[in-house]
Formats: C-alpha cells, sequence, structure tokens
C-alpha cells in the first residue's frame, strides 16, 4: 500500500511539473505578452521598459529556469496581473472550485449512476425512454449553454440567487447563516456543471449493466433461485461499476476545465475565472500556478477513482495496479 | 417501445418546446413604436444602496501605478482630483481646489485648495498630498502609468507647495488644454504611501490584496469590503466635503455594491431580474428589444447617453516597408484605394446591419458626439459604387478575367487581409459587413479573427495588412490624444511612431497639431484642429464607418443621475446618485 501511494505521489508530482511547466511554455510562446494589455497607450520606450521590470525580455529558458527555481520552493512565482504572489491568489480560489467540483460530482454521481443502473436493467419501458433521451440532451447541451439556461430558469422563478457564491450580507453573517447562504447559491453553478456529467454516467452505467446482467454468474444466482432485484443489486451493480469508476479520475480533472465557463457564467469565484483572466492578459505565471492545481485536482482524481475501485471490486488490488 | 409511451414522451416534448418558444418569443417581441413615458424625477433622498455589475475586478487600488477600469472607478468613488471633467457638459470644474489663477504666459496656475478637507480617518488633506502624488508619478521607481501624459515636450511639470492650501504648477511650456491635464492627477495620501516610496515599493502598494482598512478615502466612499471574484462594498465616506444646494451632506446613498459579473449574458440576466441596478458597460443594441418589455413596465430606464466618441477604425499597414516588395505595392497603400473603400461602404445599411440602427454615419475620427471638436465640414465620401469603381480603374484595377474580382495590369488580384478582434461581436460583425460591401466592387477580403493580444502584437510589430479594431479616447481635447495624430505618436496606429514623417500630409497634420496644442485661444484651435480633420479626411489613413448610440439601462428606483457618454457613464458622479423610498 505504502509503494502504492508512493508511486501515485510521484506520478501527481510528474503530472503537475509537465503541465504548469507546458502552460508557462506555450504562453510565453504565443504571440504577444503582458504588455499588449497596455494596447497603443504607451509608447515603445515604455514597453521594452515594462518587459525589462517584468523580466519578460529575458529568454525563455532563463525565465523558465528562474520560474522552476521558485517552483522547487513551492513558489509559483508573482502574477503580473495583480502584482501578488500566484500561491495567494489560487489560494482564495481553488477552495471554492473544489466545493463546487465536489458538490457537482456527488449530485452527477447520485443522479447518473441510479439511472444508469435503472435504465440498464429495465429493457423497453417510457422511464428508460425518458432517461435516455434527457441523456442525450445533458450531453449535447454545451456547459455555457445549460449555465446560460439556469441563470435565466434563477431570474425568473427566483428559486436560486442569479450569480455568485454568497449574498452581499454574507460577510456579516455567523458561520452557520453564511453556509446556509452558500448552500442556497450552490445549485444552480452545481446543476450546470452536473448534468452533462450525470448523462455520461448514466450511459456509461446503464450499458455496463447490461453487460453485467449478461455475464454467467448473474444467470447461475439466477437458477439458484434469487430473484431480479437481488441478482441486480448484489452481483450485477457491482460488477458494473468498475468501468463507470474507472472514468471518475479523468471526470474530476475534466471538472476543473468544464468549470471553466460554470464560472464564468455563473459568476462562481473560483479558479477558472481566474485563469481566464490569466489567460486573456498572457500572465504566464498566473496560468502555470492556475494549471498546476488542475493536474492536482486530476491526480487526486485518479487516486480517488483508484481506491474506489479497489473498494468496490474485489478482483482489484491497490498493490497489484502498476 | 410501445407507441403510448411514444407518444406520450412526443407530447411532453413538444409542450416543452413550446414552452420554451413562448420564453423566448415573450422576451424578443419587437418594442412598441415611440418613445417610452419618462420617469418622473423625485427629489433625492438620503440613505440605501444601489447595486451594479462590474466584469472585472480591480488588479490594484493604485492608480498612480496601475490603469484598468476597475481600478479608475474605485478611484473615482475613493480618491480625487484637483480639478475635474464634468464629463455630462465636458468642461472643467473646480473640485479638491476650490480655485485657481492662470499666469499672464498661460504655463502657470496657482490653485487653492478648498478648506477643512479631510481624509477618511480624519487626517487632513493639504498641499503635501499634491506634492508627494507628483514625487510619485515622476519617480522611475513607480513607472508611473500616467507619466508620460503628464510630460509636456517630454519635460515634467513643476510643482510647489508654498503652504498647506495652495499649490502651483508650472508647465514646461505652452500647453493649450491648459488646466484640463490635471484631470489625469489622481492625489494619493501622503501620510499611507510615504513609507512606500521611500522603499521603493510604491507601484506594489495598495495592491487588490490590501485591507480596506489601510486604505483611506477622500471621494464620496470608502472601501468597506473586497471579495475577490464576488464584490466590492463601498460605505459612505463620513468626511467627504460635498454638499448638495440644499445643504445636505453627500453622497446620498449608505452604500455602493459592484457585483463581480463576467459575463455579458448573466449581467443582463441580472438587471432583468433586478439582482442588480446598474451595469457598467452600454446596452449592446440586440439587446434593447429584450428589455424593452421592462421599461414599458418602468422597471427599467432605458437611458440615450448619445453618440460615442470612440468609433471602430480600418485601417491599413502604411508602413512603407510593408510594401516594399508586394506585387500589390502600386495600388494597396494608395489613398484612391482607402477612398473608392469609403465610397463603396453604405454607411447607413452599416449602421443597421451591425448595431440594429443604434449609430450615426461618420467620416472621420471625431464623432458628433465630441460636441466641441466635432467639424461637420469634414470631406465625405457618399456611397457610390460607381465612383469608388472610377477610383479603382484610376490606380489600374479592372476586372480582367472571368471571375467576379478585380486584377491590376500583372494579374494581381485586389485582394487583402483584415484582422480584427475575435470575440467582439460588433467588430466581427462590423468585418463581415465590410467584406461583403467590397465584394461588391471586386475587392477580396479575408477576414482574420485573433484574440486581442497577438491582435495588438501584430499592430505594434507592423505585422498586419489592415485591422479592423476599437480605441478609446483618453480625453476630448484631441491635444490630450496627440499620441493618435502625431507621426510620433504610440496610437498612430496606421504606422506607429515613425522617427521623421512618412510622408508629407503626416508632417503638415504634426505641424497643425504643435499649433493647435500650444495656441492659447480656443476658436483659434478649433480652426487648426479642422484643417487637421481635413488633411485627415483627404488622405483617410483610417476609415471611420459609423458611431455607435450608447444606452444605459438603470433600475428606475435610482435617481438623480447625470448620464455620461464617457465612462463610467453614470458612476462619475456617484455622490449625487439616490434611490427612491
Amino acid at each position: 500500500m505504502a509503494r502504492y501511494l508512493l508511486r501515485r505521489l510521484g506520478f501527481a508530482l510528474l503530472l503537475v511539473f509537465v503541465v504548469s511547466s507546458a502552460s508557462l511554455i506555450l504562453t510565453r510562446l504565443a504571440p504577444g505578452d503582458f504588455t499588449m494589455e497596455q494596447g497603443t497607450t504607451i509608447d515603445a520606450a515604455a514597453r521594452a521598459k515594462m518587459r525589462a521590470e517584468l523580466g519578460l525580455d529575458r529568454s525563455i529558458g532563463a525565465q523558465y529556469l528562474s520560474w522552476l527555481g521558485g517552483v522547487v520552493r513551492l513558489d509559483f512565482g508573482r502574477s503580473l496581473l495583480y502584482s501578488r504572489p500566484v500561491n495567494a491568489l489560487i489560494g482564495e480560489r481553488a477552495l471554492n472550485t473544489a466545493l463546487l467540483a465536489t458538490v457537482s460530482l456527488l449530485i452527477a454521481t447520485l443522479v447518473g449512476i441510479p439511472l444508469g443502473v435503472y435504465s440498464g436493467s429495465h429493457r423497453g419501458g417510457a422511464g428508460r425512454s425518458i432517461i435516455r433521451v434527457a441523456s442525450v440532451i445533458g450531453l449535447s447541451v454545451p456547459p455555457l449553454i445549460g449555465s446560460l439556461a439556469f441563470v435565466l430558469l434563477a431570474a425568473r422563478t427566483g428559486w436560486f440567487p442569479v450569480g455568485g457564491m454568497n449574498s452581499a450580507a454574507g460577510a456579516t453573517m455567523s458561520w452557520a447563516a453564511w453556509l446556509a447562504d452558500v448552500a442556497h447559491h450552490l445549485p444552480m453553478p452545481a446543476l450546470a456543471l452536473a448534468l452533462p456529467m450525470a448523462a455520461t454516467l448514466e450511459r456509461l452505467q446503464s450499458q455496463a449493466t447490461e453487460d453485467a446482467l449478461r455475464e454467467p454468474f448473474v444467470a447461475a444466482s439466477r437458477a439458484r433461485g434469487v430473484t431480479e432485484l437481488q441478482a441486480l443489486i448484489r452481483h450485477a451493480v457491482p460488477t458494473s461499476l468498475r468501468p463507470v469508476l474507472g472514468l471518475y479520475g479523468v471526470m474530476i480533472g475534466g471538472l476543473f476545465s468544464g468549470s471553466f465557463i460554470v464560472e464564468v457564467v455563473t459568476s462562481w469565484p473560483g479558479l477558472g475565472r481566474l485563469m481566464f483572466e490569466a489567460l486573456r492578459a498572457r500572465d504566464l505565471y498566473l496560468v502555470a500556478g492556475c494549471a498546476a492545481t488542475g493536474a492536482i485536482f486530476l491526480a487526486a482524481g485518479t487516486l480517488i477513482a483508484d481506491a474506489l475501485l479497489a473498494l468496490t471490486d474485489p478482483r482489484v488490488s491497490l498493490e497489484g495496479r502498476r | 417501445m410501445n407507441r403510448q409511451p411514444r407518444a406520450l414522451l412526443s407530447v411532453l416534448l413538444l409542450g416543452a418546446l413550446a414552452f420554451t418558444g413562448w420564453l423566448v418569443y415573450r422576451d424578443v417581441q419587437p418594442p412598441p413604436v415611440g418613445p417610452t413615458a419618462p420617469v418622473a424625477p423625485a427629489a433625492p433622498v438620503r440613505g440605501g444602496t444601489v447595486t451594479s455589475s462590474l466584469r472585472s475586478e480591480p488588479r490594484s487600488f493604485n492608480r498612480i501605478a496601475a490603469r484598468d477600469f476597475p481600478n479608475d472607478l474605485c478611484s473615482l468613488l475613493t480618491l480625487g482630483k484637483l480639478v475635474r471633467l464634468d464629463r455630462a457638459r465636458q468642461t472643467i470644474e473646480p473640485w479638491l481646489a476650490e480655485k485657481w489663477d492662470t499666469s499672464a504666459d498661460g504655463r502657470t496656475f496657482t490653485l487653492t485648495l478648498r478648506e477643512g478637507l479631510a481624509w477618511s480617518d480624519g487626517v487632513p488633506f493639504t498641499s503635501a498630498d499634491v506634492l508627494f502624488t507628483f514625487q510619485a508619478i515622476y519617480d522611475p521607481r513607480v513607472s508611473s502609468i500616467i507619466e508620460s501624459a503628464l510630460r509636456i515636450d517630454g519635460k515634467p511639470l513643476a510643482v510647489a507647495a508654498p503652504d498647506a492650501r495652495t499649490v502651483v504648477v508650472t508647465y514646461p511650456a505652452p500647453f493649450a488644454p491648459g488646466i484640463e491635464l490635471l484631470d489625469n492627477v489622481t492625489v494619493m495620501p501622503k501620510h499611507k504611501l510615504q513609507a512606500a516610496l521611500d522603499a521603493g515599493t510604491f507601484a506594489q502598494a495598495w495592491s487588490a490584496a490590501t485591507p480596506p482598512g489601510d486604505m483611506v478615502s477622500i471621494g464620496p466612499f470608502v472601501l468597506a469590503r473586497y471579495e475577490p471574484g464576488q464584490r466590492l462594498v463601498f460605505d459612505r465616506n463620513p468626511h467627504y466635503w460635498r454638499k448638495d444646494a440644499a445643504g445636505v451632506g453627500l453622497p446620498y446613498l449608505d452604500h455602493l455594491v459592484f457585483e463581480i459579473v463576467p459575463d455579458q449574458n448573466a449581467e443582463l440576466v441580472r438587471l432583468q431580474s433586478g439582482a442588480i441596478d446598474m451595469l457598467q458597460q452600454q446596452i449592446r443594441p440586440e439587446d434593447i428589444a429584450t428589455l424593452r418589455p421592462m421599461v414599458d413596465q418602468k422597471k427599467l430606464q432605458l437611458l440615450e447617453l448619445g453618440v460615442s466618441t470612440d468609433p471602430d477604425a480600418f485601417f491599413f499597414n502604411l508602413r512603407p516597408e510593408q510594401w516594399a516588395k508586394d506585387p500589390r505595392r502600386a495600388w494597396l497603400p494608395r489613398k484612391e484605394f482607402r477612398q473608392a473603400i469609403s465610397h463603396a461602404i453604405d454607411r447607413e445599411a452599416f449602421a443597421n446591419t451591425v448595431f440594429l440602427g443604434a449609430a450615426v454615419p461618420i467620416w472621420g475620427p471625431i464623432s458628433p458626439g465630441n460636441q466641441h471638436w466635432f467639424s461637420p465640414n469634414v470631406k465625405r465620401y457618399p456611397h457610390s459604387l460607381d465612383k469608388a469603381r472610377e477610383l479603382l480603374k484610376s490606380i489600374g484595377l479592372e476586372n480582367r478575367d472571368a471571375d467576379e474580382w478585380l486584377e491590376d495590369a500583372a494579374g494581381t488580384e485586389a485582394r487583402f487581409t483584415l484582422v480584427t478582434y475575435r470575440g467582439n461581436s460588433s467588430l466581427e460583425r462590423s468585418s463581415f459587413v465590410l467584406r461583403d460591401e467590397l465584394k461588391k466592387v471586386g475587392i477580396n477580403v479575408d477576414v482574420q479573427l485573433l484574440e486581442q493580444g497577438a491582435l495588438i502584437e501584430r499592430m505594434l510589430t507592423g505585422k498586419f495588412e489592415s485591422i479592423f479594431f476599437l480605441f478609446s479616447n483618453s480625453s476630448l481635447d484631441p491635444a490630450l490624444n496627440s499620441d493618435f495624430w502625431l507621426s510620433s505618436g504610440s496610437a498612430h496606429i496606421w504606422n506607429i511612431g515613425q522617427k521623421t514623417p512618412a510622408t508629407d500630409w503626416e508632417r503638415e497634420i504634426d505641424r497643425l497639431m504643435g499649433q493647435m496644442s500650444s495656441s492659447g485661444d480656443l476658436e483659434a484651435r478649433k480652426q487648426v484642429f479642422n484643417e487637421v480633420q481635413q488633411v485627415m479626411a483627404e488622405n483617410v489613413p483610417a476609415l471611420f464607418f459609423v458611431a455607435q448610440r450608447l444606452y444605459m439601462g438603470v433600475s428606475t428606483r435610482v435617481g438623480s443621475l447625470s448620464p455620461s457618454f464617457l465612462r463610467p457613464q453614470l458612476l462619475w458622479s456617484a455622490d449625487t446618485i439616490s434611490v427612491h423610498p
């Protein structure tokens, strides 16, 4: 177990290093730099001075090595846009994104898996058809449209706030009231993010359940007199969860990029918006920091998925996984 | 699947589609004919909160070191200037200085500060704060963003403070805009920032991470809370100096809240739902119909602010080196080519297609919105495809083969690439309209969409054929926007930063602008500037087709507004805004 965890940690570190390095280098290589933010309001001399002050006039190698020196000390540099340490900026937003991602994943799981089991185990019937149609719609609607639809729904019905993470009075509330306020703001962005995932999970789980129900050991259990429901729950579902859980790691990593547009539209103060601003302004250190955080999400997601897989499928052991 | 559930499903789906259709239809019904009834003005009442959206958040609260719209907005609310531009009337008015005297040569201004001014922490505001601000601006370690704007002929202004209420500002050379130049200077508190200036860390001071309690205000509001990514909350500054005509202390509002809403569509939905009272952006023409029902229900005021002073510009790369080895060099950089394009564009149709009618035709960079400097007599190029073809023929472009495009005598097709800003819907539409209009006279345009940073980089390095882009004038007085007019200027977009003027007409504009910037007689300056506009119109280095009419949407609960077409259109005079009970 310890060896396995060490290996996963090594993989996570490598992933964070590669992703953040690639982000920094690609942002640096893209046309334009941070000084383009000033447009034509400064002359060539002032622009050159600004570049020198920000270290943007150095070669890409020198810039990368200097940044790498900081990263070794867990210092991702200073944001050009905000003149603040990248770590501090990410610290402010990462928890918000993590909260949104966790709740979305929970909703997607609680909706997608049971519906998938239902549709996979019920051949024919209106219920299965309705679930399929809903899943296809969920899969086809891009997060941008989904988010806008939820914002519109919130505005028209007043069921949820139209955006943000808490109310203007949030800062003066007690902890309990603040938590309730955040919980009131969560459903809209969380649903916008969760529904496409729920649809994906439903489709996968449905197919996996159908396949599992056709397995000989399930037929054997039926022959032993186990009811259809018991065969489904005791034998088919645990087996069918394996391919679905395998997807979780990727899905958790995808949550970060998926939350990008949802956060912008629903005004959720997360990392996605920060990265959006950073990319637009060519703030390469902030881009690299945000990308590293996304990679941490992905690595954590893969680890959680592996652990869940080991828990649900006795054929899988963490020791044996490479 | 048997038939009954399938039929039921179909009915459900059709029902859902019909319901969605009805919701959409309800929103996009055409606006009723005729103007909407104005909202009755009410006497200002003290108290209440106004909530606005803001697309992005401040990167810093230091107005000397950084420049972005949220920073500018925050400094307008919390800081002050010696004199300020009344953005509604386009005149300069006394602000922290109650009066000033101008020397006979027009170069020295002696300003008297108002008595009893104090920062929000109770510390008196004195001429030492003004002196300190200029020191910070000119300190090379600060790299102030406004430093270059506060130089005349490359030299800094001389500032002295003979006593606590007197500031003497001397210009190194005659400068026609005079005292208006000081509208650029936001005064910073010496007692809070002197240590940072001494330590060489002024540029990092008052960053977005600075606790609001560490900053002070002399404006109508103090920053009470900044929740990154979410909102800014401003409270009334109890030490604010201004009173209304009845002697009531301003501002009227208790609080001003800015919700950070990065998405334009989400912002509009919030306005419709009443979650916010106003936006900091103008309403897009395509959204006006959506808001009209709210105007009819008297929930929203749709304010027409006038014609924008920042029209979008289309221009070619006129750097000689760009075309030196290009087979199109005989005709593409010529003014007849640009004049032909100007004739080929139906500006009325352009306004209707791109801005749904909410724009007026223009023929130069100064739009009718700039009341003082606009000249209605500059040369115009009326829509005429025949005239356009005639001009194109005069530079050797004719249709010499079976296709629809013109060619020169060597067979080179009349074709160029136009680069514009991806994500700006009006610029994208404008570019495609231009392409379609020019197709009618046989010019082939390849439109290329780029994100903003890449586009600006191309513009600055001269790696483009033509660009359609938007520019913001920093001031209404052209002398304060000389970087656009002068051949050496950083915003001389068609050929930036020339060492010596590349053409005779640019040399002439340089001469006229020099004359215009140093004359003290306003009418004489206007005459000279009319000449500048004539030279520009004759040579059309940049083409301007329409200027947008600007609209702002504001909740009817908000009153005492003095709208201006200059940003921030409503909050530039936030101290006099009130809400109806």
